[in-house]
């Protein structure tokens, strides 16, 4: 449930219910009040009545109208006291209905003449009631309106006043604490909206100095383990000079060194995954996307074959992309690799570039990746493999890097990685027909 | 020859020391900006071997010095960072070389080799190592004046072996050297074994002695 209509919800009711309140008690103090001035002229009848008969002595001429008149009883004592009462009556009214009418009467007792006599001053109340309802309805027909009103101001005025909070919402939501910047919040005149852009302001300045920190952090430790790295290999090196004919310290040292390796391979990816984060590049060398692919393609023909793999590939005409040439080779090595290793032994590489859109295609060993854990850092499917559980990390991260996205799907026993150059800044060469593919999978 | 290592990291600059000394260089090691200014204001090097990050000053102000002073000595640049841009700047302020850390001393040999070649010899593009000669200018090997008939990576295996010669050198190495870090090792070795037993064979058949040793449990060793 949304803030407004909780709010609304709450008002309506409480609006109705003090209404309600308020205009039953509107009723009554109307009915009191407009009952004294009933009242009142049944008085001052009475007045006139007494004032007749004490100069008189003898009871005035009654003249009844329709809406006023008066009862005279002969009544055994005059020293009753004078009561007001309420009756109804079927009346006639004007177009000779009976009517059931409230009559308001006054009764006193008189000596006149001798006599006694009860006289009861009748007045009816319609006019009074036909006031007092219509007062009720106009006040209804208020009440209706003004909350009407009010519902409709509400939303309005709510939208116009919550705007600042959704743009705030938006901005949140496309922050992005990798992109290098910091979230600025406009100033508010609105104190609510002023505290809340101050906080997160505040609070996103604080995340973002921590990240920049972690990041300058892994970037300066991966540089920091360089030279003893290369202390231990250099080492190693000249170790091995004296290890000849002794199989076991050279074995040892094969190990050491391995294990150097892999590590020193580890310090450089993740050393490149902090500067692809701290956005250290450039993507706007003009790249033969074709080209780099065709090489490293012939870096690992050895591997390749190695593995019986049927190497398809469908390079088409040379495609220009805007890149970094370093992370071009990068990004095509690793893809290859990936695709070289995971593949099965006799199975197939399908590599095609059609257009802006490269598909790199291997037969799987089993089935289907988890799309979502593929490309996060250190996720191997087998953790006995050789690779560092970063290629694929870095692939995306260069994506990201150049505002690229890469897929993967799993098709028919097969591992499909699809990336789609940018080919606004690319100039194409040729006539390329992208999308024409069968195998082109999004 | 004479080199000049420029390394602030002890223990790196000994070793640099000693797998080039063995190699037949002469090596001064400097550890400091100023040593090494001092050092290349009164002598010349073959080769100078200079890291990026020194106590002092940043070799790459050095290079300008030295640019500034009109040195033609041969440099290789040896950094912690795979920086590009260090790289380039390096490159364009008269480093012949760049060699990021952490590096396998053969690998190193193998440059300042051929940064000697370049720089020192005027365009003198033959190693030669007893009955083996290397053209790297035409990239053609002959064994007692027979043309080898190589493979562009046969070529090169063998180009690394002989000037990293009479040294034991692991797989790792080799592999590096041939397929950069991008291989998996396991994988790179078949090859490699490959590769190596296609060279001996062509040596041989071209008359020439066995001279690319197993090392058990190490690598492979060119005895020349």
């Amino acid at each position: 449930m949304r803030l407004f209509d909780r709010y609304k919800r709450l008002t309506i009711t409480a609006s109705i219910f003090s209404f309600l309140i308020g205009s039953i008690g509107f009723y009554f103090v109307l009915t009191y009040v407009l009952t004294r001035q009933l009242d009142e002229t049944l008085k001052s009848e009475q007045q006139e009545i007494l004032a007749f008969v004490q100069v008189h002595n003898s009871l005035p001429e009654i003249q009844n109208t329709r809406h006023q008149w008066i009862t005279v009883q002969p009544a055994a004592t005059a020293n009753e006291p004078a009561r007001f009462g309420s009756t109804s009556q079927y009346l006639p009214d004007r177009k000779g209905n009976k009517e059931e009418e409230i009559i308001r009467q006054l009764s006193f007792t008189i000596a006149a003449g001798g006599k006694h006599y009860l006289i009861t001053v009748n007045k009816s109340a319609t006019e009074t009631e036909d006031l007092l309802q219509l007062i009720v309805l106009v006040t209804i027909c208020m009440v209706a309106i003004l909350l009407l009103w009010h519902t409709l101001l509400q939303r309005r005025l709510l939208k116009r006043i919550w705007q600042p909070f959704y743009d705030t919402v938006e901005r949140m939501r496309q922050y992005n604490i990798a992109g290098g910047q910091l979230l600025e919040l406009p100033e508010e005149n609105v104190e609510e909206f002023k505290l809340l852009h101050d906080s997160l302001n505040q609070m996103t300045q604080r995340i973002y100095q921590d990240y920049q920190t972690l990041r300058a952090f892994t970037e300066n430790a991966s540089h920091e383990m360089q030279t003893p790295l290369a202390v231990i290999r250099s080492g190693i090196d000249n170790l091995l000079q004296n290890a000849e004919g002794q199989e076991a310290i050279a074995n040892g040292l094969s190990v050491i060194e391995t294990a150097t390796d892999k590590l020193a391979k580890l310090n450089q990816s993740l050393l490149l995954l902090a500067k692809l984060e701290n956005r250290h590049f450039l993507f706007t060398e003009d790249i033969n996307i074709t080209e780099v692919l065709q090489n490293k393609l012939r870096e690992r023909e050895e591997a390749i074959s190695a593995k019986q793999l049927l190497l398809h590939t469908e390079l088409g005409d040379a495609c220009i992309i805007s890149f970094h040439r370093q992370l071009a080779e990068i990004l095509v090595t690793n893809l290859l690799n990936n695709g070289i290793r995971h593949s099965k032994t006799g199975g197939y590489l399908r590599i095609r570039l059609s257009g802006p859109v490269l598909s790199i295609r291997n037969t799987a060993y089993s089935g289907a990746l988890d799309n979502q854990r593929i490309f996060q850092r250190f996720y191997k499917t087998d953790p006995s493999s050789e690779g560092t559980g970063l290629g694929l990390a870095i692939v995306r991260e260069i994506c990201t890097a150049a505002g690229l996205s890469i897929q993967y799907a799993f098709n028919e026993n097969e591992h499909v990685f699809t990336i789609v150059f940018n080919q606004g800044q690319a100039p194409m060469a040729g006539n390329s027909h992208p999308g024409t593919g069968n195998n082109r999978l999004s | 020859m004479t080199l000049l290592i420029v390394e602030d990291e002890m223990a790196l600059n000994k070793s640099i020391c000693d797998y080039l000394s063995a190699a037949g260089y002469r090596c001064e090691p400097v550890y400091t900006f100023e040593q090494a200014l001092e050092k290349t204001d009164c002598h010349e090097y073959d080769c100078i071997i200079l890291d990026i990050q020194l106590p002092g000053g940043t070799g790459l102000q050095l290079l300008r010095l030295w640019q500034q002073d009109g040195k033609r000595d041969g440099v290789i640049v040896i950094s912690a960072r795979n920086g590009l841009e260090d790289r380039i700047e390096g490159l364009q302020l008269g480093a012949d070389d760049y060699l990021v850390k952490p590096f396998h001393l053969s690998e190193l040999s193998v440059r300042i080799a051929a940064i000697i070649r370049r720089k020192q010899f005027q365009g003198q593009s033959i190693v030669d190592a007893g009955y083996i000669l290397i053209d790297t200018l035409g990239k053609t090997v002959s064994i007692h004046k027979k043309t080898l008939d190589l493979t562009q990576k046969e070529y090169q295996l063998l180009l690394f072996l002989v000037v990293n010669r009479n040294r034991v050198l692991s797989k790792n190495a080799i592999s590096r050297h041939l397929w950069g870090d991008d291989m998996d090792y396991p994988a790179s070795f078949d090859f490699l074994y490959t590769h190596i037993k296609n060279l001996r064979k062509k040596i041989l058949a071209a008359g020439g002695s066995d001279c690319i040793k197993s090392v058990y449990g190490a690598g492979y060793k060119m005895q020349l």
